[in-house]
């Protein structure tokens, strides 16, 4: 049945796709500024307690970012999968619903308030759950979420943020308070560990959950709204699922990261090529794919130009542009 | 089947109907009929329960619409309609297998055997059966037309609306169609059908119920709804009928009036 020979070649790609990411993911630990080979690492991972120069260095620092990575690129990829399917819009990401600019907004306030920095994750992520929450409250019309007025809404409250940003960045009292607040705009993963990965995971693992048990239902939403609900799908509670899952997931991948753009909007073009549309396989590529993106990205952005690391957004936003332009604009044999 | 009493809806804050009282029985095809913005649509909506009603009851088999949950609801009426996003990325078997969405849980992401059978019956009903593999955005209207009636067919509910279902259709597709209708409607299902061309409603339809001036004008056996005096005051333009002596009604536009 041709149904079913579809689903396994997605179910094939899917497994390569994960057996690629966690390459990606060995690489990304065993590549820094002190190179290891690869048996050392798999010696250090598979023996955590013995203590070796590799099982201290990987344990102590590079473990805990490459997962970190790996959380924020997969976090960033499913939200992004979910909104463009509610929305049935390419063109949209996670910051949509104005998680990165209220996040934004939050941290630059407290960098030029002189906020300790292990507060300043808690201040994005609080503020960028209450952003879109204010976004969503907006768009609220009866029971569901108007999805023109979503994005108009999330749209409006981001520029709104980002020119309190920019004001901040010009009235900061000390020129490192700029530096420290660009250096978060820039996106970085430079200093996290252990305990901010402990509880960025709660809240993405929860996200995550969510999303993947919309799946079947996102599926019907792809006929449109008013077909799904002929199906027997709660739109409107679906919708609010939608939002707060995939805002949920951003809040958490913003508060450790700082801005990552376009892993978000690209990573589902590409889900999309790799194994289709359906979001039963669509939201796990997602975050595979994601995570590799962003595990792929960050090595690069501290091992390129050693010891200083290089911010790992634009890295991002200089690789992935042009390679969005090559998939998306190459010509297809006809 | 469906009882609507003293039922009145809005569309956009502005009513659109009111004081609508309608049932339709198990294994009856009904035919809504009526000018453009006389609500058809809407009444249809109304009923599979993706517009709210703005006064009055329905009751859908014997249970009243507002009590029965989206799945419930998704089980027993299945609504049909031409209007809306073509689905990206989806082949024709995806498309009508979604017609079993109701009937799974929410945890369950593949389909069984009794959901797989459903969906073969229905694109073999439809004679679609060759063209599973094709994506939806490739095919024209009409096999568009015939996948969404394939959907409806696969959700099995006992009541189906169609909207519009022969319109981008040939006179040929219309006529299978409206057929496949009517045997759906033979095995025990009741059929609302919203259609325009009054001699299709009149060949198919057990009864027409005619929309205009915000409620609903007439509704019985072709033979009694479709009179020339209340069509010419329904549509504002001179329609003749004429009545053969075996009970047919045929409708056209009554060009000698016009000159």
């Amino acid at each position: 049945m041709l149904g079913l020979e579809r689903h396994r070649a997605a179910l094939t790609v899917l497994a390569a796709t994960g057996v690629a990411c966690l390459a990606v993911m060995l690489a990304g630990a065993a590549i820094g500024s002190v190179a290891f080979p690869f048996p050392a690492i798999v010696d250090a991972i598979v023996h955590p307690t013995a203590s070796t120069e590799v099982g201290r260095i990987l344990w102590d620092l590079r473990l805990a970012r490459v997962l970190l990575a790996a959380l924020v690129g997969g976090a960033l990829g499913i939200s992004g999968m979910l909104l463009q399917t509610m929305l049935r819009n390419p063109l949209v990401d996670p910051y949509l619903t104005g998680t990165s600019a209220g996040a934004a907004c939050a941290v630059a306030i407290g960098i030029a308030a002189g906020v300790a920095s292990p507060a300043l994750p808690l201040m994005a992520f609080l503020a960028a759950l209450g952003t879109a929450a204010i976004v969503a409250a907006l768009a609220r019309t009866g029971a569901g979420i108007s999805t023109e007025r979503l994005i108009l809404a999330g749209v409006s409250l981001s520029a709104l943020f980002g020119g309190v940003v920019t004001l901040v960045i010009l009235l900061a009292p000390a020129q490192s308070m700029t530096l420290s607040i660009l250096g978060w705009l820039g996106g970085s993963l430079a200093g996290r560990g252990w305990g901010d990965l402990r509880i960025a995971s709660l809240y993405a693992l929860v996200g995550t959950i969510v999303a993947f048990a919309l799946a079947p239902a996102l599926n019907a939403l792809r006929l449109g709204e008013r077909r799904a609900r002929a199906l027997g799908v709660d739109v409107d509670r679906m919708q609010w699922a939608i939002v707060g899952s995939s805002a949920l997931l951003t809040a958490a991948a913003v508060s450790v990261s700082g801005l990552v753009g376009f892993v978000g909007l690209i990573v589902p073009h590409v889900v999309r090529r790799l194994v289709g549309s359906d979001a039963r396989f669509a939201l796990p590529a997602s975050a595979l794919v994601g995570a590799m993106f962003v595990v792929g990205a960050d090595t690069l952005a501290r091992s390129i130009v050693p010891p200083v690391e290089l911010p790992l957004g634009v890295l991002l936003s200089m690789i992935g542009v042009p390679a969005f332009i090559y998939l998306a604009f190459r010509r297809r044999p006809a | 089947m469906i009882a609507m009493r003293d039922v009145a809806l809005a569309y956009g804050g502005c009513r659109v109907l009111e004081h609508v009282d309608l049932e339709v029985r198990a294994g009856e095809l009904l035919a809504l009929v009526g000018p453009n913005g006389a609500g058809k649509s809407t009444l249809l909506r109304s009923i599979a329960g993706t517009m709210p009603l703005d006064g009055g009851s329905l009751i859908v088999a014997e249970r009243a619409l507002a009590t029965l949950s989206a799945r419930e609801r998704g089980r027993l009426v299945s609504l049909v309609e031409a209007e809306g996003p073509v689905p990206e990325g989806m082949t024709v078997g995806d498309v009508v297998a979604m017609g079993r969405l109701p009937f799974r849980a929410w945890w369950q992401w593949s389909s069984h055997d009794a959901d797989r059978a459903a969906v073969d019956a229905a694109l073999e009903r439809l004679g679609l059966t060759a063209m599973r593999a094709r994506l939806f955005g490739e095919l024209s209207s009409g096999e568009r037309q015939r996948v969404w009636i394939a959907l409806a067919v696969a959700q099995d509910a006992r009541l189906l609306l169609l909207d519009e279902p022969t319109s981008h259709l040939d006179l040929r597709h219309a006529y299978d169609a409206l057929t496949l209708v009517r045997s759906l409607v033979a095995d025990g299902h009741g059929a609302v059908v919203v259609l325009h061309d009054l001699n299709l409603a009149a060949a198919f339809a057990d009864r027409i119920a005619l929309l205009g001036a915000r409620t609903l004008l007439a509704c019985g056996p072709p033979s009694t709804v479709l009179e020339e005096a209340r069509l010419r005051s329904a549509y504002g333009i001179p329609i003749a009928v004429r009545h053969e002596p075996d009970g047919r009604v045929v409708t056209f536009v009554d060009r000698a009036v016009l000159r």
